[in-house]
């Protein structure tokens, strides 16, 4: 790891220890989302399983939307962004760098959710557990890259916070597709998730790659 | 006309409709927005 | 000479949209199987083919905006021209095939909708080009057009993911398919006639439509510039 983004990551993740605002916050919206589908749906038995992997692919989306509308709030506020632009070092690890701490974060939401989740749900694993701990990494991490860089395209509208669900969403479908298809498998033991395990690979393997090739031009864009 | 096909031939109408409505409405909207920009072209020619 | 090879051009558009909607009503004959309801096919996939094609426009707009950027900045603001122009009609001529399509499915197979992968991709792409509209319009500052870029491209890069996402997740739960399987084609030369007029019809009217957004974009764009020179010229 370069010095400059083992410089932003610590970085990053040391303010959010202090704070940890924006873990709390997620968490707490990822826990009302699960409780307000348990609300719109009455989970019920096998009735559970199936909805699971949805309810908890847009639990954390909302959830990592609320802490990414603010991802890049504070190189804005201490004028890091212009900073970044006068250095030599590629902006692309800056990014790379808040990409690695937010999708720490959300992972951090994930974990201590996940047991909340299983009772409420009366979840019961049908399938490979181990393989749910490809499929949520692998799906969050599709989330969160594609989502820090949009937030950073959305930086100077005015309707920042709406904008960035608006522009990602559509894009994320296919990730939060395969997720979603994914998880119910591992936990219905019905069918193989192999095939949607590899389309996660594919698809944050192809956006991250563009992303960090593009994350340049967006950074003097602004 | 069996009420089938008069069912089906009423969506068709409406198919048509909607498609007509989007297509001239969108054309009218860009009749306005090229009477826009022409009117501020000339005005900025004018005041000069 | 201009005005007389627009006006040219616009009447010969009309005539072929109707002479396509006479085609498509009055000379093509009923499907055997579908009805009278399979004359919406003469409307929907024209459009359908065109919304496609568009979007590929402003796809190419967007790479050349990007490409040129520095190099040659009036060939990239033409380029911008042709992503906005593209993503716009693209869209209205999408929602043409999201309105149409479900009424056309609802009396031909009984459902307003299905997630197959074709309408899924579909309406992904007009959720991703309006996302670009959106961003356009709310993004403010002076380098839009290179953030508008950047969205398209990953739009357009999303979207055979989308397709086959889709074609997998139907492969393991089967739907419905709308349009028909891989044997099914237009057989009845009338049908073929008719289709083939609409096409013409609406791929002519789709780029006068085209040509005039673009026009009409790099109208605005000259405005713009020739007022930030004022300003400049004023405070100098």
């Amino acid at each position: 790891m370069t010095r400059a983004l083992w410089t932003h990551l610590v970085k990053d993740l040391r303010i959010e220890w202090r704070s940890k605002e924006a873990i709390n916050s997620m968490l707490f919206f990822a826990l009302l989302v699960v409780v307000l589908f348990s609300l719109a749906f009455d989970p019920r038995g096998s009735f559970a399983q199936q909805i699971s992997g949805g309810v908890l692919s847009v639990a954390t989306m909302f959830a990592s939307v609320s802490a990414l509308n603010q991802a890049w709030a504070r190189e804005i506020r201490h004028q890091v962004l212009d900073a970044q632009r006068m250095t030599p070092a590629p902006g692309a690890e800056l990014f790379l760098a808040k990409v690695i701490a937010n999708f720490l974060f959300v992972m951090i939401v994930q974990i201590v959710l996940a047991p909340v989740f299983m009772v409420m749900y009366n979840l019961r694993i049908g399938g490979q557990p181990w393989q749910l701990l490809l499929v949520l990494p692998l799906g969050t991490w599709a989330l969160v890259a594609n989502g820090t860089f949009f937030a950073a395209l959305s930086i100077r509208s005015r309707n920042r916070e709406l904008l960035l669900p608006l522009i990602l969403f559509p894009i994320f479908m296919p990730a939060l597709l395969a997720m979603v298809q994914a998880t119910t498998a591992i936990l219905t033991g019905e069918s193989d998730p192999t095939l949607w395990i590899k389309l996660l690979v594919g698809y944050d393997i192809i956006f991250t790659t563009v992303s960090l090739l593009l994350f340049e031009v967006v950074l003097h864009a602004e | 006309m069996d009420p089938a096909t008069q069912i089906d031939h009423q969506f068709v109408v409406a198919a048509y409709i909607i498609t007509w409505t989007l297509q001239l409405g969108y054309l009218a909207w860009l009749g306005l927005k090229w009477r826009a920009e022409k009117r501020s072209a000339d005005r900025r020619l004018h005041s000069r | 000479m201009k005005k007389t090879l627009i006006l040219l051009y616009a009447a010969v558009t009309v005539a072929l949209m109707i002479w396509g909607f006479y085609q498509a009503i009055y000379v093509a004959p009923s499907d055997a199987m579908q009805g009278e309801i399979s004359h919406i096919f003469y409307y929907h996939v024209p459009n359908a083919m065109l919304a496609f094609l568009f979007f590929a426009v402003s796809l190419l707009g967007s790479i050349g905006f990007l490409s040129f950027r520095r190099s040659h900045p009036e060939r990239a603001q033409i380029s911008d021209a042709w992503a906005l122009a593209g993503a716009e009609v693209g869209v209205i001529f999408c929602t043409v095939v999201l309105t149409t399509g479900p009424l056309w499915g609802r009396r031909a197979w009984g459902i307003w909708w299905t997630w197959d992968a074709r309408l899924t991709t579909t309406l992904v792409l007009w959720l991703i080009y309006v996302s670009y509209l959106l961003l356009r319009r709310f993004a403010a500052g002076p380098q839009v057009q290179t953030l508008a870029a950047v969205l398209g491209i990953f739009g357009a890069l999303d979207v055979p993911i989308v397709y086959m996402s889709n074609r997998w997740w139907r492969t393991q739960h089967p739907a419905p398919v709308f349009g028909g399987g891989p044997d099914s084609g237009i057989k009845d030369p009338a049908m073929l006639a008719a289709f083939g007029w609409n096409v013409l019809a609406w791929a002519a009217w789709g780029i006068f439509v085209l040509l005039l957004r673009y026009f009409v974009e790099r109208k605005h764009q000259l405005n713009a510039e020739a007022e930030a020179q004022e300003e400049l010229e004023a405070n100098a």
